[in-house]
C-alpha cells in the first residue's frame, strides 16, 4: 500500500505530464500554418512500479517522448510525382516561347510571308516584264528569309536562356544537397539523446522536396535517422552528413552546358524535375524544331534557285541564284540553312520569269509560282511541311500540359493524405486540450485531499 | 477511432479557387479575342490545318487578283479588234463604192488614199499595247508587233513571236492570255493587211476591185472569228471570278470555325465558372466559424 506522500509524488508528476501535453498542443496549436510541420503528439507512460510488501504499486505518468507524426513512404512518393511534375513544368515554360514563335492562331508565323512569296510569281505571271512586280518578288523573298533568319536566331536565343537555368538549377542543387546532408548530422547526434528531432526531420523534408523539383530523387531512409539521396539513375547526392556536388561544363561543339557528376557527363540520365524538363526542351524538342526550320529553308532555297536556273532573266541569260546557295557543312544535315538565308539577287531584272529568253514569257513566272504546290521537302510541300512543324510544336506543349495536370490532380491527392496523417487539426488540438486540462485538475485535486488526509492526521493528536 | 482526414479544409478550398480562376480567365480570354485557339498547343490539329486554309485563302486572293489585271488586259484587246472589224467594215464598202461602173480613175484614187488611212488605222490598233505591253507581239510583248515594210507585198512585217502566255485563274487551271498578230490577224488565205493592201492597190491601179473587195471580207469574217477567243476568255473569267468569290468566302467560314470562339458557349462558361466561384467563397467562409476552441469556456 502507497504512503500519502507517495500518492502526492505521483499526482505532481500527473501534474507535470498534463502541463507538458497541453504544451504539446500549444505548439501545434502555433504551427498550424507553418507549412511543412508535421504535428507532435506528446507520448505517455506508466512510470515503473514498485514493489510493496507483496503488491506491486503504481508509480504514476512519466511523458516518454514528443513524437512527430508523418509518413516517409509518402513523402517519397509525393516527392517522385514533385519531380515528374515539376519536370513538365519547365519544359512548358521553355516551350511555351517557343511556340510563341510559330502562333498562327494570331498570325504571327512564316505562313502568311510564305504565301506571299509565292503569290507574288503568281502576280508577276500576269505581266512578267513590269518593273514593280519584279521588285514586288524580291521583297517578299528578303521577307521570307528575314522571317527564317530571325525564328531560327530567336530559337537559338531560348536554347541560351534555358541553358543558363539549367547551370543555375545545378547551384540550387548543390546548394540543398549540402543542406540535407548537415540536417543528416544534426539529426543524427539528436537521434543518439532519444530527443525528439522531429522539427529537424521537418526542415529536412521540406529541403527533400525542393530538391525533388529540381531535380528526380530517389531516398533511402536509415536506422541512425540520416537518408541517402541519389538521382533515380544513381549518381549519389547525399551520404550521412556528406554531400556530392554537381557540376557544369561547357561543351565547345554545340556551346551548351553538360550536367557532371564526378567528372562524367550524366546529362542525358536525369529523368526528371526542374533540370530534366530544362534539358530536355534544350536538347530535343528545340533542336528538332530547329532542323525542321532548316529543312525547309533548305528545300526553298534549291527549288527557288532550281526553277531560276531553268528560266531567262530579262538580259536573256539563264536565271542567277534566287537565294544565297546553301552548302550544308556536313551530308545529311541542313544546319545553318535559316539562320543564313538570304536573297542573292540584287535586281529586278535578274528574276527568271521567262522560260524561252523572250521578255515577256511568263512560263518560268508560273512555274516559280507553282513549287507552292510541288513535294520540295520530305514529299511535303512547303505549306504542308511547316503545318506539321506547327502541329508537333503544339502537341510537344499540349501533351506536357495535359500529363501535368494529371500529375498534378495525384499530386494533390497525396498531399491530402499527407496533410489527413501530418496535418493540424484545431479540433482535435481543442479536444485534446480539454482532456489534458481535466486530468491536471484531478491531478491537483488529488493533491489537495492528500493534503486534507495529512492534515488530519497531523492533527490526530492534536487535541485542544 | 474513424479515419482522420486533412483538416486544412481552406487547402481544398484554395485549389478549387486557383483552378476556378483559371476556367474564368480562359473563358475572359475568350470573350476579349473572340477566339477559341490563342496558342497553337490550345489545338495544335486545328492550328496545322489553319496554316494550310491560309495558305489556300492567300492563293485564291492571288488568283482574284490575277483575274482583275487579266480582265483588263483582255477588255482591251477585245475593243481593238472590235474596232479593227469595224475598220475592215468601212474598208468593204470603200471597195464596192469602187466597183461603181460611174466611178472614174480620180475617184477612184481618192477611195485608196480612204483605204491607206484605213490601212494606218488597223495597224495602230493591231500595235496596241495595255501598261506597256503589246497585245498582239505574241509574248514577245516589248516588241511592236507590225511595221511598215515596203519590201513586203502586204505593206506590213510582223515582228512579234507566236507564242501565248498563260496564267494560273484558279489551282490547276491555266487560260491563255493572248493571241499572237500572226494568228488573230492572218492565216492560211487571209491576211487583214495583205487584203487592204491588195485592195489599195486595186484601187489605184484600177486592178480587179471585186476580189479584192472579197478578200477583205473573208478577213473581216476571220478576224471577226478570232475576236470570239477574247470574248469567250472573258466569259470565263466572270465565271472563274464569281466561283473564286465563292471560295473566298468559304475560307473565311472555315477559318472562322476553326479560330473564332462560340460566343454564348464562353458567355455561359463565364457565368458557371462564377457561380462555383461563389459557393467556394461561401463555404470558406462557413468554415472559418467552425472550431471546437469556439465552444471551450473563456473562464
Amino acid at each position: 500500500m502507497s504512503s500519502l506522500f507517495g500518492t502526492i509524488s505521483v499526482a505532481l508528476q500527473s501534474l507535470l505530464a498534463q502541463q507538458a501535453a497541453t504544451g504539446v498542443v500549444a505548439n501545434n496549436v502555433a504551427n498550424v500554418n507553418t507549412p511543412g510541420y508535421s504535428r507532435e503528439i506528446p507520448v505517455m507512460e506508466e512510470s515503473p512500479p514498485v514493489l510493496m510488501g507483496s503488491t506491486l504499486v503504481g508509480t504514476g505518468v512519466t511523458l516518454k517522448t514528443v513524437e512527430s507524426v508523418r509518413d516517409n513512404i509518402l513523402s517519397l512518393r509525393i516527392q517522385q510525382e514533385t519531380s515528374q511534375q515539376s519536370g513538365l513544368e519547365s519544359y512548358v515554360n521553355s516551350m511555351n516561347q517557343v511556340q510563341s514563335l510559330f502562333n498562327e492562331t494570331q498570325g504571327t508565323g512564316l505562313q502568311t510571308d510564305l504565301s506571299k512569296f509565292f503569290n507574288s510569281f503568281s502576280a508577276l505571271a500576269t505581266d512578267p516584264t513590269s518593273s514593280s512586280l519584279r521588285q514586288s518578288s524580291l521583297i517578299a523573298g528578303q521577307n521570307l528569309a528575314n522571317d527564317f533568319r530571325q525564328t531560327s536566331a530567336q530559337l537559338t536565343t531560348i536554347k541560351q536562356g534555358i541553358d543558363q537555368s539549367v547551370v543555375q538549377t545545378v547551384k540550387q542543387i548543390n546548394d540543398l544537397t549540402t543542406q540535407i546532408a548537415n540536417l543528416n548530422g544534426q539529426i543524427q547526434q539528436v537521434a543518439l539523446t532519444e530527443q525528439n528531432p522531429g522539427p529537424l526531420e521537418d526542415q529536412r523534408d521540406a529541403a527533400l522536396q525542393s530538391l525533388a523539383q529540381l531535380v528526380d530523387t530517389a531516398v533511402v531512409y536509415a536506422d541512425d535517422g540520416t537518408v541517402t539521396v541519389s538521382t533515380t539513375n544513381g549518381t549519389t547526392l547525399v551520404t550521412g552528413n556528406e554531400s556530392n556536388a554537381l557540376d557544369t561544363e561547357r561543351d565547345t561543339g554545340t556551346g551548351m552546358h553538360e550536367v557532371t557528376a564526378n567528372g562524367s557527363n550524366i546529362t542525358s540520365s536525369i529523368a526528371g524535375g526542374q533540370l530534366q524538363g530544362l534539358i530536355n526542351a534544350r536538347d530535343n524538342s528545340i533542336p528538332a524544331t530547329q532542323t525542321s526550320l532548316d529543312n525547309l529553308a533548305a528545300a526553298l532555297i534549291s527549288a527557288v534557285n532550281q526553277q531560276q536556273s531553268t528560266g531567262y532573266d530579262q538580259n536573256g541569260a539563264h536565271g542567277a541564284a534566287f537565294f544565297t546557295p546553301f552548302t550544308p557543312t556536313a551530308a545529311g544535315t541542313n544546319a545553318g540553312a535559316a539562320a543564313t538565308m538570304a536573297v542573292a539577287l540584287t535586281l529586278p531584272s535578274q528574276l527568271a520569269a521567262s522560260s524561252d529568253g523572250t521578255a515577256g514569257d511568263n512560263g518560268n513566272a508560273t512555274a516559280l509560282a507553282n513549287l507552292q504546290n510541288q513535294p520540295i521537302v520530305s514529299g511535303q510541300t512547303a505549306g504542308d511541311y511547316y503545318a506539321s512543324m506547327v502541329d508537333d510544336v503544339g502537341n510537344d506543349v499540349s501533351n506536357a500540359t495535359a500529363e501535368q495536370q494529371a500529375i498534378g490532380l495525384a499530386l494533390k491527392q497525396l498531399s491530402n493524405q499527407q496533410s489527413s496523417i501530418s496535418g493540424v487539426s484545431l479540433d482535435e488540438e481543442a479536444a485534446n486540450l480539454v482532456l489534458y486540462q481535466r486530468a491536471y485538475e484531478a491531478a491537483a485535486r488529488v493533491i489537495s485531499v492528500v493534503d486534507e488526509l495529512t492534515s488530519v492526521t497531523i492533527n490526530m493528536f492534536n487535541a485542544s | 477511432m474513424g479515419m482522420r482526414v486533412n483538416p486544412d479544409f481552406y487547402g481544398t478550398v484554395l485549389t478549387g479557387l486557383q483552378q476556378n480562376e483559371r476556367q474564368m480567365n480562359q473563358a475572359l480570354q475568350q470573350i476579349a479575342s473572340g477566339q477559341k485557339l490563342n496558342n497553337i498547343s490550345d489545338d495544335p490539329a486545328a492550328a496545322a490545318t489553319l496554316v494550310n486554309l491560309r495558305m489556300n485563302a492567300d492563293s485564291n486572293n492571288q488568283y482574284l487578283e490575277n483575274v482583275t489585271s487579266l480582265t483588263g488586259s483582255l477588255q482591251v484587246a477585245d475593243t481593238a479588234l472590235n474596232s479593227v472589224v469595224e475598220a475592215l467594215t468601212s474598208a468593204q464598202s470603200v471597195g464596192i463604192q469602187g466597183t461603181d461602173i460611174t466611178m472614174n480613175a480620180e475617184n477612184q484614187q481618192a477611195l485608196a488614199q480612204q483605204i491607206k488611212g484605213i490601212q494606218q488605222q488597223v495597224m495602230g490598233l493591231a500595235n496596241t499595247a495595255y501598261n506597256g505591253q503589246y497585245l498582239f507581239s505574241g509574248t514577245d510583248t516589248t516588241t511592236q508587233p507590225y511595221v511598215t515594210d515596203s519590201a513586203s507585198t502586204a505593206g506590213v512585217s510582223y515582228q512579234g513571236n507566236d507564242k501565248i502566255n498563260s496564267v494560273e485563274v484558279s489551282e490547276g487551271q491555266a487560260m491563255p492570255t493572248n493571241l499572237p498578230g500572226t494568228q488573230v490577224f492572218s492565216s492560211q488565205g487571209n491576211d487583214v493587211f495583205q487584203s487592204l493592201q491588195d485592195l489599195y492597190n486595186a484601187l489605184e491601179s484600177n486592178g480587179d476591185i471585186n476580189t479584192a473587195v472579197s478578200e477583205v471580207k473573208n478577213a473581216l469574217n476571220y478576224v471577226s472569228t478570232q475576236q470570239t477567243f477574247y470574248g469567250n476568255s472573258l466569259d470565263r473569267l466572270n465565271s472563274v471570278k464569281t466561283f473564286l468569290t465563292q471560295e473566298q468566302t468559304q475560307f473565311t467560314e472555315s477559318e472562322s470555325s476553326v479560330v473564332s470562339v462560340d460566343m454564348a458557349k464562353a458567355v455561359t462558361d463565364l457565368a458557371q465558372t462564377e457561380t462555383t466561384r461563389q459557393a467556394l467563397v461561401q463555404a470558406g467562409g462557413k468554415i472559418a466559424q467552425l472550431n471546437l476552441f469556439s465552444y471551450l469556456p473563456s473562464s
